[in-house]
């Protein structure tokens, strides 16, 4: 019935090295199914992420942003990942009170041996952004 | 401790003046950063260490052309050369406690002087049609004294000064009151004891204990004034693309973060090679949405300090007096500063010794965070 391809979000993605990516690549060697909408960037810590690396990418029209650290507690470097949650939250009431959606930026604790959980966390953005279609900013000449 | 300076023929400048003058000659301060007259209404914040010079001091005149905490960051970096007085206005010392906190200035060896704040204008406006002898200061005293804003020339006070609810100094050696006082007749001053003593000056009941009513009345004006701005700006904020509207005019000049007091860095990002993309770097951006703006990463610029810095914005509007294309960037970066302050319970200049939020943490908060929804 529909004329129109199905919507396939765009998503990017930092991981953190010690835990997400291994985690991702755990779900890769296990040949676990998830959907091929993410393109990874690998980190040393979500401790590292920038709100510029999140902002450019959003600005440029892509549909979610998946940032990946260790679980609280099991950071490679001690307190990386507590550093990324208050600056996640900045960012998230940033984007809120500047009208964005901030529903497009996600932050999960993957481990390493959570390949499940990655697979699981793609697919569930994946579907979720679908639901939210894709973003407005990828015609906003101004943004 | 509280006291009141004399005043003599109704001179509150030449009183104060004298007290600074006094500060430097009994030893209280070596070397002292305070507005000075340049002649024909401008002002200038400078370092004085001759006494002499204070006849050109001027902290009464209403303007600000740069917020003095950068000075000050500069003055004392990570020694002061000195024991320094600085005399500075209510945002600047805000703004100073929270470069403090960035390890961009230190206040050891420094001694802050605040004073009541009644409002600034923009320098260029004040200074056109200023002229010696016009009775503005006057007017300014008084306006301070009934506790509403002062009504110079056919003047308005910068937006940011409209809105301020914070113009009072607090945790300062020196506090010059000025709200609810009659100072053509003493300037009421609240000083620590130490140096009350080294000036021999003795308490005087009642002194600097402002008419409360003219600070009240000056709040709320300026918090109906603030809770207004927001409100509009916010509008069209939450409006379909209202972001990039309000910044349509940007020329990405920088001015708003060379004028902003908490933008330290020396190098910003936005002015390195990561942002001078290659030519078919722009054409492919054009490509993908039909056409870009230029100059590119505008509004990235705009949220990106928003995040590198607002929640120690202290609100005192020099980006948006800096800005040629005359965007109301400080009420702007209020209205999401104020929002993301309130998150993390934070209130910039507040205390030297309360955490940056986004250099510290506890582990148990937003547990949610990074869990499944």
């Amino acid at each position: 019935m529909d004329d129109y391809p199905e919507f396939e979000p765009h998503i990017l993605a930092f991981l953190c090295n010690w835990c997400t990516y291994t985690g991702a690549d755990l779900a890769g060697t296990s040949r676990m199914q998830y959907p091929p909408n993410i393109r990874i960037v690998r980190l040393m810590c979500s401790g590292a992420v920038d709100p510029v690396y999140v902002l450019k990418p959003l600005l440029e029209g892509v549909d979610g942003v998946l940032i990946g650290g260790c679980h609280p507690g099991d950071c490679h470097y001690q307190t990386g990942n507590y550093k990324a949650r208050r600056r996640f939250v900045a960012l998230q009431e940033i984007l809120k009170a500047t009208g964005f959606d901030e529903r497009r930026i996600w932050l999960r604790w993957i481990s390493a041996s959570e390949g499940q959980r990655f697979a699981e966390t793609v697919t569930k953005m994946v579907a979720e952004l679908k639901e939210l279609g894709p973003s407005p900013l990828r015609q906003e000449w101004m943004a | 401790m509280n006291t009141l300076i004399p005043v003599e023929n109704g001179n509150t400048l030449q009183a104060v003046r004298g007290f600074l003058r006094s500060l430097m000659e009994k030893g209280i301060v070596e070397a002292l950063f305070v507005p000075l007259e340049a002649g024909n209404g401008a002002i200038v914040p400078g370092l004085v260490t001759d006494p002499s010079r204070l006849s050109l001091a001027n902290p009464l005149a209403p303007v600000m052309p740069i917020n003095s905490a950068r000075a000050v960051s500069a003055l004392t970096g990570k020694a002061t050369p000195a024991t320094i007085g600085a005399l500075l206005r209510p945002c600047e010392l805000r703004a100073l406690v929270e470069l403090v906190k960035l390890q961009q200035a230190n206040l050891e060896n420094v001694i802050l002087i605040g004073m009541d704040c009644p409002g600034t204008y923009e320098s260029v406006d004040y200074k056109e049609g200023w002229h010696a002898g016009n009775g503005d200061l006057n007017e300014y005293l008084l306006s301070a004294k009934e506790g509403r804003n002062p009504a110079i020339r056919d003047l308005s006070l910068r937006a940011a000064c409209q809105m301020c609810t914070q113009p009072v100094p607090e945790k300062v050696s020196i506090h010059l009151h000025l709200f609810g006082s009659d100072t053509t007749q003493g300037i009421p001053v609240t000083l620590e004891e130490s140096i009350a003593a080294r000036l021999n000056l003795g308490e005087v009941p009642g002194a600097g204990n402002d008419d409360p009513k003219a600070v009240e009345n000056l709040l709320a004006a300026h918090q109906q004034a603030r809770d207004r701005e927001l409100a509009a700006i916010r509008a069209t904020l939450n409006s379909d693309g209202g972001m990039s509207s309000l910044f349509a005019t940007c020329i990405h000049c920088l001015n708003c973060k060379t004028a902003c007091p908490i933008c330290y860095c020396k190098t910003c990002l936005f002015e390195t090679e990561a942002f001078r993309h290659a030519p078919d770097y722009y054409l492919r951006s054009a490509q993908q949405k039909g056409a870009i703006r230029m100059p590119a990463d505008t509004l990235l610029f705009h949220l990106t300090r928003m995040n590198h810095m607002s929640l120690s914005c202290v609100g005192c509007g020099m980006c948006t007096s800096a800005c040629p294309a005359h965007i109301p960037v400080g009420t702007l970066f209020q209205a999401v500063a104020s929002q993301v302050q309130q998150v993390f319970n934070y209130q910039p200049g507040r205390d030297v010794e309360e955490a940056l939020p986004l250099i510290s943490y506890q582990p148990d908060e937003w547990v949610e965070i990074g869990e499944e929804r």
